[in-house]
């Protein structure tokens, strides 16, 4: 039991991690529900609205954008939501099974599944982004304007708050026949929130006030903002950071590998 | 505490609320011996097993495993404890080979999992699914996965439950093998063949209390030895029978009588019975066994109240 090196013990954990990211991908695979919420349902949708947009030209309310513009960081958003709540999907069942707990009598700790959980799903997210925005300006002519830096910004913040709300549900959910109600109720809430049926830009208080500062109108405002307007949204890139606390706390306190 | 103690309780306290599930566990569990656990439902086995595992924190008492403390040196402990969960199923589309690799990424000294998987009987399996195998298969790559790591200590609760006796023998005759090889193994059951077969000792739990700590033939011989049933030629008083050598308890039943004692009673009676002119007929002799002293020593209220009986 003695003898530890502390640079072998980071060459182990990294083996061990590798192995344990190539499982769970091949899980993921085999149980594509993040997949097809993730890329190929944000993919169809984008589609839907391209062609709204191209059978009525012009722009959206007084934005100067046109449809496909407005309801791509909408989409983009959107994607990050079905992954999100696909966490309680795996994660809740693999608590519900004994799965974690069983992992928690190995030298691995079962932070480590989360942990190569959330990696995966943050590839899958940059993937629905790259798949979201080629679309977008390649097929449909989206006009965007990007500046890198708070585009990317923007985009991880919001990819940061809505896996921590992710996590939450995680967190409070007790079962797998719990989890799939109740990601669906708050899908269709953010959904709704986000601008997916009617934008921000077209509605009076207090709906646009209550749509920007929730947490996936947030994220679409910062996301939209830097996507076309050169700078974020400090006050929505302040929302999302105040919600990812909030969800932080919840899901560290009340969560349960158990 | 001797150096061979692989696993020494100490006065084991679990609650749940206000469930007394260990009530003052004690034993001590020799190094490369196969020790079992026996007791009725809700007695409080797996608890003491999961403490052991350092997967509950006792409420008092303290518990060594090779010297360490299974919170404190937690991580320690799971590098040479390899322990097998009733009731824990694996993620259903995971494969057999894939996830026995797995294991193995996560221990320093691991069993090659594909000699493993072939000793366990389940290497044509290694490309299925979990949620394609059946109860046998499943209970072999639960067992794979305790030993993957290849441990000094392997827990195992409820290791057959649910297969059928083919499978039961096969896993049996696998446990020999862990032993073998030096393993110290913990068995969680509640089938007294199993027990009576495998374990080198033996703790009986009723009630979250051990009422018994021997080996599996001294618990048996606890349950009062023999008991013959046989029909009497002729009424015997009860005088005479209680005079033969061995007869403890005597009862009677229409035309039937029944003698519990100790010794070659069977034999006892049918000479003493002959020297006085009685035959008897219908007889059948049966030796107590574990289950009859499972079955007394967890009925018996006075043996399980309080502290029973330790040895």
């Amino acid at each position: 039991m003695t003898g530890y090196r502390p640079e072998w013990i980071g060459h182990r954990s990294r083996v061990q991690f590798a192995e344990l990211l190539k499982v769970q991908s091949k899980l993921a695979l085999r149980e594509p529900l993040a997949l097809f919420g993730g890329l190929a349902l944000p993919a169809i949708l984008l589609a839907v609205f391209g062609f709204i947009g191209q059978a009525n030209p012009g722009n959206v309310g007084s934005t100067g954008l046109s449809i496909i513009d407005v309801w791509t960081p909408t989409i983009l958003v959107l994607s990050f939501i079905f992954i999100a709540v696909s966490l309680p999907n795996t994660l809740v069942r693999d608590r519900e099974i004994g799965w974690l707990r069983r992992v928690s009598t190995t030298p691995l700790h079962p932070s480590r599944l989360l942990a190569a959980q959330l990696v995966i799903d943050l590839i899958l997210a940059a993937a629905a982004v790259l798949i979201v925005l080629l679309e977008a300006a390649l097929v449909f002519g989206a006009s965007l304007h990007v500046q890198i830096l708070p585009f990317a910004v923007s985009l991880l913040v919001s990819i940061v708050e809505l896996f921590a709300l992710g996590l939450v549900l995680v967190a409070l959910v007790p079962t797998q026949a719990v989890a799939q109600p109740v990601a669906g109720v708050v899908t269709f809430g953010l959904m709704f929130l986000s601008g997916l049926w009617v934008n921000p830009a077209q509605v009076g208080d207090p709906l646009r006030t209550i749509m920007y500062f929730s947490p996936s109108g947030a994220a679409v405002k910062a996301v939209l903002d830097s996507a076309f307007n050169g700078g974020p949204s400090y006050a929505a890139l302040l929302t999302m950071a105040v919600y990812t606390v909030i969800f932080g706390f919840v899901a560290i306190r009340y969560f349960r590998w158990e | 505490m001797s150096a061979a103690a692989a696993v020494t309780v100490h006065h084991l306290v679990k609650k749940y609320g206000h469930l007394v599930a260990v009530d003052d566990v004690s034993l001590s569990i020799h190094e490369g011996e196969i020790f079992g656990i026996i007791g009725p439902n809700g007695a409080g086995k797996t608890t003491t097993v999961e403490c052991i595992s350092g997967l509950r924190a006792p409420d008092s008492g303290s518990i060594s495993v090779y010297g360490l403390s299974p919170r404190n040196d937690r991580n320690k402990i799971r590098e040479f404890v390899g322990v097998q969960l009733q009731e824990s199923a694996l993620p259903p589309r995971i494969k057999v080979r894939e996830v026995v690799k797995l294991f193995a990424s996560f221990y320093t000294n691991p069993l090659d999992p594909d000699q493993l998987l072939e000793s366990l009987g389940i290497k044509q399996f290694s490309n299925s699914s979990f949620k394609n195998l059946s109860g046998g298969q499943k209970q072999r790559l639960s067992i794979a996965l305790a030993l993957v790591g290849n441990p000094r200590l392997a827990v195992l609760d409820e290791l057959t439950t649910g297969l059928d006796p083919e499978a039961r023998r096969e896993i049996w005759s696998l446990i020999e093998r862990m032993k073998d090889r030096g393993v110290t193994v913990i068995l969680v059951t509640h089938f007294m063949d199993e027990a009576e077969r495998l374990c080198d000792r033996l703790a009986l739990i009723n009630h979250g209390t051990v009422v018994a700590l021997d080996t599996p033939e001294a618990i048996a011989a606890r349950a009062g030895g023999s008991r013959v049933r046989f029909v009497p030629s002729q009424p015997v008083d009860e005088q005479t029978l209680r005079a033969i050598p061995g007869v403890n308890e005597i009862e009677r039943k229409e035309r039937y009588v029944t003698v519990t004692g100790t010794g070659d009673l069977a034999g006892s009676l049918i000479n003493a019975l002959a020297a006085i002119g009685v035959r008897v007929s219908d007889v059948e002799a049966r030796t107590g066994n574990l289950e009859d002293a499972f079955i007394k020593l967890t009925k018996d209220d006075s043996l399980s109240v309080g502290k029973g009986i330790q040895t």
